[in-house]
């Protein structure tokens, strides 16, 4: 049996056998640069992207894991994972990553999972990016959309080269490592899904691509997973590159605190007040700190300033005073 | 109705007593220290007080809200009460506009900007210019 669809051209009243060959000649320019037209500005963009960067990037260090069915997520994951130095294999990964009733990993856990490992999830978009991370020698998971916008059939892969000469991209992907698969496809099932990345880094490794803001937050992203000695050691790592972060230098701080070292805690916050010294919040954090080794004086001291310096949050710094006021009095730390 | 109120009052009472007990011991720890996560928050939403601020500098936006009847001064105090969420938020719609110049005339640019500013504000309950703003009326 075959399937028929709209035979337009045969029936004498069809829609196109009213107009003259001049419009049917237009008719089919139009769909034509509609076909056409946005090759060009693609390969543009592609172009521009990779203008600063060599012609061929090939990463031979990830490893490659072949998925089950529906298990991309969890193999994209082993594979970066393990790249970033953590014995990771897709069964183990699938019930962090894999939701059964999707018949797939949603984003989120991806990223949730990369940082219950220790690892900083730091998403990435973009052409450029994606490229300049790669020749940096970073994997990155991306995410496609397959199918169509309206019937999507969403997959993970690991971008791990490209060669613009051939203009393709080199994917491990699926059950296929080093799949080469042109850049047009590429782009094409990459935008469905807004050029969708993820990295994802050892703390100690920064992204070649990587803001300030953005990193800071994905570190952040380590303390909610409640993994403190990661998390310290990636803002030491945005420190070495923006030393004048005070996100960094306030996590930095505090993941010390939540491991229960106070006396990096305390080093800590002292080069924030040093470095900030119109933050109220470094000082609010350093009393607390003094005060939970014992030091009172210093604790009241540095209470007292952030109280003076005000802002937004001066209300939890009048709390901090009054408690270590209060502390001072009974002689008992809090806590 | 008034047994039941009855019967739910004593144990209204021991369930606050209760949790009191459970809150007072820690009450004192609860001036903490400042989370990172509010660090990063307050620091993006003073670089968007700043940015909307600046915006609200320039000559063509001033005039477009002498229009609607607003000084700029007043649509500043009204930027910096906006929580710092609620300013991030505000920047990323004016992000969202098309760059002056871009076919759109600065004039028409301004009073977009303005719009959204005071529609924002507006929304939030900070200002009370448009009557499409559907509010709760204290009566």
């Amino acid at each position: 049996m075959s399937v028929r669809g709209p035979d337009f051209g045969s029936k004498p009243d069809g829609w196109l056998s009213g107009t003259g060959r001049a419009d049917r000649i237009i008719l089919l320019l139009i769909v034509y640069l509609m076909l056409t037209g946005c090759g060009g500005a693609l390969h543009r963009q592609w172009a521009q992207a990779g203008a600063d960067l060599p012609a061929r990037c090939q990463l031979d260090s990830a490893p490659f894991y072949p998925q089950k069915t529906f298990q991309c997520g969890p193999a994209t994951l082993a594979m970066a994972l393990s790249w970033s130095g953590i014995s990771a294999d897709p069964d183990t990964l699938a019930p962090e990553v894999f939701t059964a009733s999707r018949k797939g990993s949603l984003q989120s856990a991806m990223i949730g999972s990369a940082r219950r490992h220790g690892r900083v999830a730091y998403p990435v978009s973009g052409p450029e990016t994606l490229l300049a991370e790669v020749c940096a020698g970073h994997p990155v998971i991306v995410l496609q959309n397959l199918g169509l916008s309206w019937y999507p059939v969403w997959h993970y892969a690991v971008l791990v080269g490209y060669d613009a000469h051939e203009g393709i991209v080199i994917l491990h992907s699926g059950v296929i490592p080093y799949k080469r698969v042109s850049v047009k496809v590429f782009e094409k099932t990459w935008a469905r899904s807004d050029h969708w990345g993820l990295l994802v880094l050892a703390p100690a490794r920064l992204p070649a691509t990587a803001t300030e803001d953005a990193y800071v937050s994905a570190v952040l992203g380590l303390e909610k997973a409640g993994q403190w000695q990661a998390a310290a050691e990636g803002y030491k790592n945005a420190l070495t590159r923006w030393p004048d972060s005070l996100a960094a230098h306030m996590g930095l701080g505090n993941s010390y605190d939540a491991l229960g070292d106070i006396g990096s805690a305390e080093a800590a916050f002292r080069v924030a007040t040093h470095r900030f010294p119109a933050q109220g919040s470094t000082f609010n954090n350093l009393a607390h700190v003094l005060w939970k080794q014992g030091k009172q004086q210093a604790a009241l001291d540095a209470a007292r300033r952030a109280v003076e310096l005000g802002g937004s949050l001066v209300n939890i710094y009048r709390k901090t005073l009054e408690e270590i006021q209060a502390g001072a009095d009974e002689e008992r730390p809090c806590r | 109705m008034s047994m039941l109120r009855q019967t739910v009052k004593p144990v209204s009472v021991v369930v606050i007593i209760s949790m009191l007990f459970v809150v007072i011991p820690y009450q004192s720890c609860l001036a903490a220290l400042i989370g990172t996560e509010t660090v990063i928050e307050t620091a993006r939403g003073h670089q968007a007080r700043e940015q909307v601020k600046q915006i609200l500098n320039r000559e063509e936006i001033q005039e477009a809200l002498r229009a609607q009847g607003v000084s700029a001064q007043e649509a500043k105090a009204r930027v910096d009460a906006l929580s710092d969420a609620e300013a991030v938020r505000l920047m990323e719609k004016l992000d969202q506009l098309p760059a002056g110049g871009d076919g759109l005339g600065v004039v028409i640019g301004a009073a977009l900007v303005v719009f959204i500013v005071l529609l924002i504000t507006d929304i939030l309950g900070y200002t009370d210019v448009f009557t499409f703003v559907k509010k709760r009326h204290v009566r």
